[in-house]
């Protein structure tokens, strides 16, 4: 093996372990254990908190640089959120995905049209 | 295994997962013509997306790797992007702990933004435990195996969906589809409008720390108004 390839295994060994240790973290740390009311509480809001930050910056960022941000002209916020108006109604993953890709594809043709 | 293992649940799981394993089939393409890109051999390719199995992380490495940057530098950069997967941990935890140690340790590696977003909501309306699980067990091992094939097909054969097509945005879009369901009372919203204002606003912090912190931020501000909420009511039926 070459230095780079033997750097390239050390890089997969070292981040795969470090985030499979960060996955276990609360898992093996809070098993079994009595839970604070406010922390069980608090645990619902996880999923709502997390997934907006996580994909807001998706559809704000253009591809070159993850923190310009780009709200207006952005087909893509747009399209996001109708995506999520019918995710609201429907709660079915096949129409938000044929919603949002056609939501996006028609105002990208109507963007280049003009 | 048998007591816990619940086989319709689990293929409930791997179906009701397969749209989102196709909206990944873009970002996994990615992975894979990021790793032929940093010269990485065939092995190594499917090392990296079978153990690391994080598609933000593999990114990052595979190019932090090419720039020629330290092992320590690379880890330590793939470590803060993953921090959000220790709060979906947490939010496992209540509904892993009875389970012996070898499913919470298989759970915990199969866990994804995906996979997590797709199964709490089960884990909270369900009073069966073992059912819950074996549906996130189903759904993670389609998203596990679906990934391998998708890196691998970027590797051998490069990005073969046209950029114009735009199919990257199926990513968000099946995240919003999962965003959507949960947006029904008012501290939820509330937790997506903080979130969503943090994320912007801190949006110049490094290595994408904003994300996680936007989480923070709008879990606690979800569940302040949760306090509130109740108070408000109390406060009323003691009055009446």
């Amino acid at each position: 093996m070459t230095e780079g390839a033997i750097k390239l295994w050390a890089i997969i060994v070292s981040v795969g372990a470090a985030n499979f240790l960060v996955r276990l973290s609360f898992i093996a740390l809070l098993a079994n254990k009595a839970m604070p009311p406010l922390l069980t509480r608090a645990l619902r809001y996880v999923a709502v908190a997390m997934i907006t930050a996580l994909v807001l910056p998706m559809v704000l960022s253009t591809s070159a640089a993850p923190a310009v941000m780009a709200f207006w002209p952005n087909a893509k916020l747009l399209a996001a959120l109708i995506a999520l108006t019918v995710a609201f109604f429907t709660q079915s993953m096949g129409w938000t995905l044929v919603a949002g890709m056609g939501a996006l594809w028609l105002l990208q043709a109507v963007a280049t049209s003009f | 295994m048998s007591r816990v293992f619940s086989k319709p649940d689990f293929y409930s799981g791997v179906r009701g997962t397969l749209p989102a394993a196709a909206a990944l089939i873009p970002f996994g393409l990615v992975c894979g013509v990021d790793a032929a890109a940093a010269g990485a051999s065939p092995l190594a390719a499917v090392g990296l997306s079978a153990i690391v199995f994080s598609g933000a992380a593999q990114i990052l490495a595979t190019q932090l790797y090419a720039a020629g940057a330290p092992l320590a530098v690379i880890v330590l950069t793939c470590f803060v992007i993953g921090l959000r997967l220790a709060m979906y941990s947490a939010a496992m935890a209540p509904h892993l702990g009875t389970f012996p140690a070898r499913w919470r340790y298989l759970s915990a590696f199969l866990l994804t933004d995906q996979a997590f977003a797709a199964a709490i909501s089960r884990f909270e309306a369900s009073a069966d435990r073992n059912r819950a699980l074996s549906h996130f067990l189903g759904g993670g091992i389609v998203l596990w195996g679906g990934w391998q094939l998708m890196t691998m097909a970027g590797y051998f054969l490069g990005n073969v969906i046209p950029a114009s097509w735009s199919l990257e945005f199926a990513v968000p879009l099946c995240f919003i589809a999962l965003l959507g369901p949960l947006l029904r009372e008012r501290p939820a919203i509330a937790a997506a409008v903080a979130a969503a204002v943090a994320v912007v606003l801190l949006a110049g912090l490094p290595m994408r720390l904003n994300i996680v912190v936007a989480g923070i931020i709008g879990i606690a501000i979800g569940t302040l108004a949760e306090l509130a909420l109740e108070r408000k009511t109390t406060t009323r039926e003691r009055f009446r």
